[in-house]
């Protein structure tokens, strides 16, 4: 880790590479497709009897798919040229690294972590254009009690496949992009712990969404996002896509959370003890951290679910001995935690940006810590909640009242450190900062309704209802996505090297708001009346409220339709950002536009917190100070005191 | 909490953020004593009244401090709110945090939840002491794509696809289903419980309001799912009674 790695000359950067300069996504696809033909083929002439057939043959197809498309992307010709002994040249790790490649970089294998972070949000932002497209058909269907829009097999496929395409983009959407291109300056290292674990992860993820999206040929996920054994074991070959893409996308996800972990348990700046470091990488940690216990139960319900469908395992199979709540506790296991594997990073987010535009030090850090670290334990001992009235184990109905009960102790904490920061702050509203105003709105009615559902009898009236849809539509995308929105407002400067127009960006936010709230605020009427989730068709009684959550729908999908256009404009000819358009004080502000690829000419020594906003300038421990200046901070903003007085 | 703050501190924010929050307060138990429980419509047995009054209490309990967060936050937006368009030329208060701020605000959160987690409690119990009533109604539910079946095991097996149940004696059902899951939803009544194939589930209720009630299935379970519904008929003991032999049973 010296200065020395960037003084390296273009021409020797350009030679290396070897077999990887002929590899990109086309090739990906190409060699995936290839695979997957044969394994069709193969497994089409040889397993044509049975029962189960035409799921083995889909499953074969997938697996090969993947398998083909990842060899196709290059993602083994590391591993494979380190047991066959050969060296890599620092040429070959600057040409993984992207160096010199133009947009081609975003179709390789590339390891530079900002390259991945861009990949990220460029697959983010496709998942949920697709699975808000879906949202407005269930939405233009629902709009009377009878439309006939769609038929209910339709339905429920795009009912299904809405699901899990959200809970998956909702999953990345702030680890993803942000966790991989800012979580790595800020702490100020030169990249993540493992650069080509890094690439695996994203391609993964990358192979799995033709996979997912296959479904829809495939008869669909009529079985809602979770996937009800044993719904599922019936099911078509559209089953075989859920399943292949949680194993995949849990792969990734345990890929992913491996190397955020050790990145920053080992390559933050010297100086950056933990109490300074910012309370995002916390967030992202806790989330990545979460990821890794919960994903391997999502995996291993999915694998017996395969058993079952093309061995005629059993699993969850009544009649053969099977058991439907082991699918449901295999599944919850996972479920649970995950909510809060998306929520904890978005709210961290603008845990991080708020002291910023309230120019205010984050109120209780130490209290903002404990509590992440309450939820994260928290919600390891909550699925059974989704259970109630399941039937399972009624005697443990109480217990998983209380821990869920306990659970709101950390949330409302998170929700003092963000009034304690506003407090009597400078509040300077921009639209990072309208983000947190609207989380705040949100996630209160997110979380008091979450209060109803955690009450036993009440679940018992409710649960099923369309009230449940309305609550976990106001956490995960009232408190969720907005914090994700607010955080790509406020990093898109050091992303893109661009300024996010303002105005696109205002319509829109304040499109999807007050749509948000006229959709799932109908919903919560209709829920509480007794509609049933996921239902095609629904009484007279119901009417009202659904017509109003489909306007309210349609504002939301013209909203981001403005967010959209905003970002590709200002991406493509915005106004070009200064270093640190914000007045921020974190680490990834000190690093020039376009963020070069070693990130920090010089690695930074960190003597104080990020927040240290209103605090004297007299006293540098105060303020953090990279040693020597950092090269290419020429906006006079990035730091209010002169670098380098650390001695 | 807070009008006790106000006075040590002589702050103004203090005093104009406890009006709005007073106000915002009031509006709130306004709404909450008026609106959720009226949403969820007449209830049709003591199970739904207790669920209907959790919601209005709850909701009365969270009030204030849905209130608070708000107030503070629209407060902040109306006093605090830098004007200049650009970067704020000054920074805010340096504050870091404040211990007792913090202690009183988990204390009186967990004291919030230590309520919330009795009141179940309690009233899991008075639902379960209803549910261990004598002579109880059985009546077995099957759940199956996509109609429900209600047998009477004690009235000669009577067999029927809409539900008929006597007022004010209570009723124990036990569910199962043939196929997939199903659940068992009586939507005024405030109960509902999972039609699991290969297990029996239980649910119990007593229904104490004439009428016709909405039987829905609350968990997906395929193409019709949106029409497995059927209705319960409460009725007179004399007319269920009249019901059960009229369909060959005996009472």
């Amino acid at each position: 880790m010296t200065a020395a790695v960037v003084d390296h000359p273009v021409e020797h950067s350009s030679g290396g590479g070897g077999l990887m300069r002929r590899l990109n996504a086309a090739t990906a696809v190409l060699a995936g497709g290839v695979l997957a033909l044969i394994g069709w083929f193969v497994s089409h002439v040889t397993l044509q009897d049975g029962d189960h057939g035409s799921n083995q043959v889909v499953l074969i197809t997938m697996a090969c798919w993947a398998l083909g498309f990842m060899i196709g992307i290059g993602a083994f010709n590391g591993p494979i040229n380190w047991l066959l002994g050969r060296d890599q040249e620092h040429a070959d790790e600057l040409f993984l690294a992207g160096k010199d490649q133009g947009v081609r970089r975003y179709f390789r294998f590339t390891t530079d972590h900002k390259v991945v972070g861009i990949q990220y949000l460029i697959v983010t932002m496709t998942l949920f254009a697709v699975g808000g497209t879906l949202a407005m058909m269930i939405r233009t269907n629902l709009i009377t009690p009878k439309s006939h829009f769609l038929n209910a097999q339709t339905y429920n496929a795009v009912v299904g496949l809405h699901g899990l395409i959200m809970i998956i983009a909702t999953i990345i959407m702030v680890t993803g992009p942000f966790g991989n291109f800012i979580m790595p300056i800020m702490i100020g290292a030169r990249d993540m712990a493992f650069p080509r674990l890094n690439a695996l992860s994203l391609w993964l993820i990358v192979s799995a969404i033709p996979v997912l999206l296959s479904a829809a040929f495939l008869g669909g996920i009529p079985t809602g996002w979770v996937g009800y054994a044993p719904l599922a074991d019936q099911a078509p070959p559209g089953m075989e896509a859920y399943a292949v893409t949680i194993i995949i996308f849990a792969m990734s996800s345990a890929v992913a959370g491996a190397n955020i972990t050790t990145t920053v348990l080992t390559m933050r700046a010297r100086g950056m003890s933990w109490n300074r470091t910012p309370i995002f990488v916390y967030g992202t940690v806790a989330s990545v951290g979460l990821a890794i216990p919960a994903f391997p139960m999502f995996m291993a319900s999915q694998v017996l679910l395969e058993v079952d469908r093309t061995q005629g395992g059993n699993f969850y199979v009544a009649s053969g001995g099977g058991s439907p709540w082991l699918y449901a506790n295999l599944f919850w296991l996972m479920g649970h935690p995950e909510v809060y594997v998306i929520l904890i990073p978005a709210l961290a987010a603008l845990m991080e940006l708020t002291p910023v535009f309230a120019r205010k030090p984050l109120f209780s850090f130490n209290a903002a810590i404990v509590a992440i670290a309450g939820i994260v334990g928290l919600s390891v001992m909550v699925w059974a909640h989704h259970m109630y009235a399941s039937g399972w184990a009624p005697d443990l109905n109480g217990p998983f009242m209380l821990t869920t009960e306990m659970i709101s102790v950390p949330t409302g904490l998170l929700f003092l450190v963000i009034l304690g920061t506003i407090w009597r702050g400078r509040l300077w509203t921009t639209l990072p900062m309208m983000a947190t105003y609207a989380m705040l709105w949100n996630f209160i009615i997110g979380g008091v309704t979450g209060i109803y559902l955690s009450d036993v009898p009440a679940d018992y009236a409710l649960h099923g209802s369309m009230f449940v849809t309305a609550h976990f539509h106001y956490t995960l995308m009232g408190a969720g996505l907005t914090g994700a929105i607010g955080a790509l407002c406020y990093w898109f400067p050091k992303m893109t090297g661009r300024m996010l127009s303002r105005g696109p960006a205002l319509i829109s936010f304040w499109l999807v708001q007050i749509g948000f709230n006229i959709t799932f605020l109908g919903m919560f009427a209709v829920g509480l009346a007794g509609q049933p989730r996921r239902v095609v068709t629904y009484a007279h009684l119901f009417a009202t409220g659904n017509f109003v959550s489909t306007i309210g729908a349609y504002l939301i999908g013209i909203g981001m339709l403005f967010l959209l256009y905003g970002v590709i404009s200002s991406w493509r000819h915005g106004e070009l950002a200064p270093t640190n358009p914000w007045g921020a004080k974190s680490l990834e502000w000190t690093v020039p536009n376009p963020v070069p690829l070693e990130n920090f000419e010089v690695l930074p020594v960190v003597t104080a917190d990020v927040y240290g906003f209103g605090e004297p300038v007299s006293v540098p421990e105060e303020l953090p100070a990279t040693e020597p200046a950092t090269v290419g901070a020429g906006d006079s903003t990035v730091l209010a005191a002169p670098a380098g007085t650390e001695s | 909490m807070l009008s006790a703050t106000s006075e040590r501190s002589r702050r103004p924010e203090f005093r104009q953020i406890f009006w709005l929050w007073l106000g915002m307060t009031v509006l709130l138990v306004l709404f909450s004593l008026w609106v959720p429980a009226r949403l969820m419509g007449p209830p049709a047995s003591q199970t739904m009244r207790d669920v209907e009054e959790t919601m209005t209490v709850f909701s009365v309990a969270a009030s204030p401090v849905a209130a608070l967060v708000w107030s503070v936050a629209a407060y902040s937006l109306l006093r605090w709110r830098d004007r200049s368009g650009g970067q704020p030329a000054e920074d805010g208060v340096p504050l870091r945090g404040n211990s007792v701020v913090t202690l009183s605000w988990v204390t009186v959160s967990s004291l919030l939840c230590v309520f919330l987690l009795i009141w179940g409690l309690a009233e899991m119990t008075t639902t379960n002491a209803s549910a261990e009533a004598t002579n109880p109604l059985v009546v077995d539910v099957t759940g199956q794509q996509w109609v429900w079946t209600f047998t009477y095991p004690d009235q000669g097996n009577v067999e029927s696809d809409q539900l008929y149940l006597p007022l004010n004696r209570p009723v124990v059902f036990r569910v199962t289903s043939e196929d997939v899951i199903h659940s068992f939803w009586v939507v005024q009544m405030g109960i509902k419980v999972d039609a699991n194939p290969g297990t029996v589930t239980k649910t119990s209720v007593r229904p104490d309001k004439l009428g016709v009630f909405d039987v829905r299935c609350a968990e997906l379970c395929g193409l019709r799912h949106a029409d497995m519904e059927t209705s319960a008929h409460v009725v007179s003991p004399a007319d269920f009674n009249g019901w059960i032999t009229q369909n060959g049973g005996h009472v």
